[in-house]
């Protein structure tokens, strides 16, 4: 199975082909919105650091932005960087390999005067851009995100078992599926390890999640029953275990070649972990640095958010919430329940519309320019 | 037959209300009867299949995810007041 895709030259091919315009640190972000604004094509990254933090969450921060530019949707980037920041621009836009990139420094080009020529370069990409077509690529060059947000009692009955069966599908198929959201784990890890493709991996899904459980008591104390809320509890959740294995089953039944840190590119295909917080805007920044081209988003209560220049399909659990927000939501897996639609049935669904999205389909997110952007970030401001 | 309870798992020894079931309804989990339910269950909550003995595990996904804290007869609704978490659960 193959569907047609922007061939990169590293060898891998994206489903779109954007221009980004990213700011290396935040006090760059108003030129970069500027841009966005006289040219609405292209995909603005603005964020809140870059500076004023250690140089862990530098170098996470790092990783992240230079991984969305080094991400197959994107074919150009431009860089605006202020001068005197810890993230530096030029370098950001150097590292990117095999890429058309630029940088731009508002303190060396004078300023606002920055907007002007960051809207001639980034005009002159975009023209690029039309140029490129669209070319067979098989369907094993694709890398898969699953994100689930705003979960309801269904999310683990209808969505998340039928986005399970279209990740088993995408893995039978030779492609990447990326399980992140570590803190909805925590109550499964003896589950995830049986189902490691090797001894070592196990032990080390099992001491990743053990180290989340350990984080969320030490920061949350008595309120660490919090990540199973009263309202997941009113709405028939019986504990932890249950919830988490309502989220994990949305990667299906294949087993984990690997375990990958936030923000890194997986080195296998199959189903692998990518080890992210439970908070949607940040994993999905993750899986998107790591390479990923679309992401599958089951949600019970309802969230428009996408992400940058990656189509996010909104899944939803349930009819409700479908109907409740139907310029918002991709895909309706509440027919599981009002229809009695079989999980497989929506799960082909599912697959057969990220082959379209992946051949140009727009996503509700997309249409609606819903794009939040946000990184990990675990330490002090300075 | 419109169902009013889903079970994901083969092994499953209960299922999910799709709507508010009440007590003496007919639950019909996947497509099938199967029994009246003994109380009412609210819908995302879950509903008994067969009787769960105190101690014993009860099944969803295939996997264990509270055990039973009392004998629990078949159609009763499964919650936190009579089941508790398995050990490894974070909430302890």
């Amino acid at each position: 199975m193959e569907f047609l895709g922007y061939k990169r030259e590293d060898g891998r091919f994206g489903v779109r082909n954007h221009v980004l315009v990213m700011a290396s640190v935040c006090c760059a972000n108003g030129v970069v919105e500027a841009i966005g604004r006289a040219l609405p094509g292209v995909v603005t990254v603005t964020h809140a650091y870059g500076c004023g933090c250690g140089p862990e969450d530098l170098s996470v921060a790092r990783r992240v932005l230079a991984g969305l530019i080094d991400n197959p949707n994107v074919g150009a980037s431009l860089v605006i960087g202020l001068g005197c920041e810890s993230l530096n621009s030029e370098s950001l836009a150097e590292a990117a390999q095999c890429k058309l990139a630029e940088a731009l420094v508002i303190q060396k080009a004078g300023g606002t005067a920055t907007t002007r020529r960051g809207i001639e370069v980034a005009t002159k990409f975009l023209e690029k851009m039309k140029a490129q077509e669209r070319v067979p690529a098989p369907v094993s060059e694709l890398v898969v995100g699953l994100e689930c947000g705003g979960s309801d009692a269904f999310s683990g009955v209808t969505a998340n078992p039928a986005v399970g069966a279209a990740a088993d599908r995408f893995v039978h198929e030779g492609a990447t599926v990326i399980l992140a959201e570590t803190t909805e784990m925590i109550g499964t890890p003896h589950i995830l390890k049986r189902r490691c493709a090797t001894a070592e991996l196990g032990e080390q899904v099992e001491r990743l999640v053990n180290e989340q459980e350990k984080r969320v008591r030490a920061s949350l104390g008595e309120l660490a029953g919090m990540v199973i809320a009263p309202g997941n509890i009113e709405g028939g959740l019986s504990s932890i275990t249950e919830k988490s294995l309502g989220c994990i089953t949305k990667a299906g039944t294949t087993l984990i070649n690997e375990v990958v840190e936030y923000a890194c590119r997986p080195s296998k295909r199959g189903l692998v972990i990518m080890d992210t917080p439970g908070y949607d805007i940040e994993s999905m920044a993750g899986m998107a640095a790591g390479g990923a081209q679309l992401i599958l988003f089951t949600t019970g209560r309802g969230s428009p958010a996408g992400f940058p220049a990656i189509p996010v399909i909104k899944v939803a659990s349930n009819s409700q919430t479908y109907n409740n927000m139907p310029g918002d939501m991709d895909l309706n897996a509440g027919s599981i329940i009002d229809e009695g639609k079989a999980i497989e049935e929506t799960g082909r669904e599912i697959y057969d519309l990220s082959m379209r999205v992946a051949g140009g389909e727009q996503t509700c997110a997309e249409t609606n320019r819903m794009a939040a952007f946000g990184y990990l970030k675990q330490g002090p401001s300075f | 037959m419109k169902s009013n309870a889903l079970k994901v798992n083969e092994s499953d020894n209960v299922a999910i209300a799709t709507q508010a079931v009440k007590k003496g309804d007919l639950v019909i989990v996947n497509g099938r009867e199967l029994f009246g339910a003994a109380e009412d269950v609210e819908p995302g909550h879950k509903i008994a299949l067969l009787p769960i003995a105190a101690g014993e595990d009860v099944l969803r996904y295939g996997e264990p995810i509270v055990r039973a804290t009392c004998d629990i007869g078949r159609g009763e609704w499964v919650h936190v007041h009579n089941t508790e978490p398995v050990p490894g659960d974070l909430k302890e």
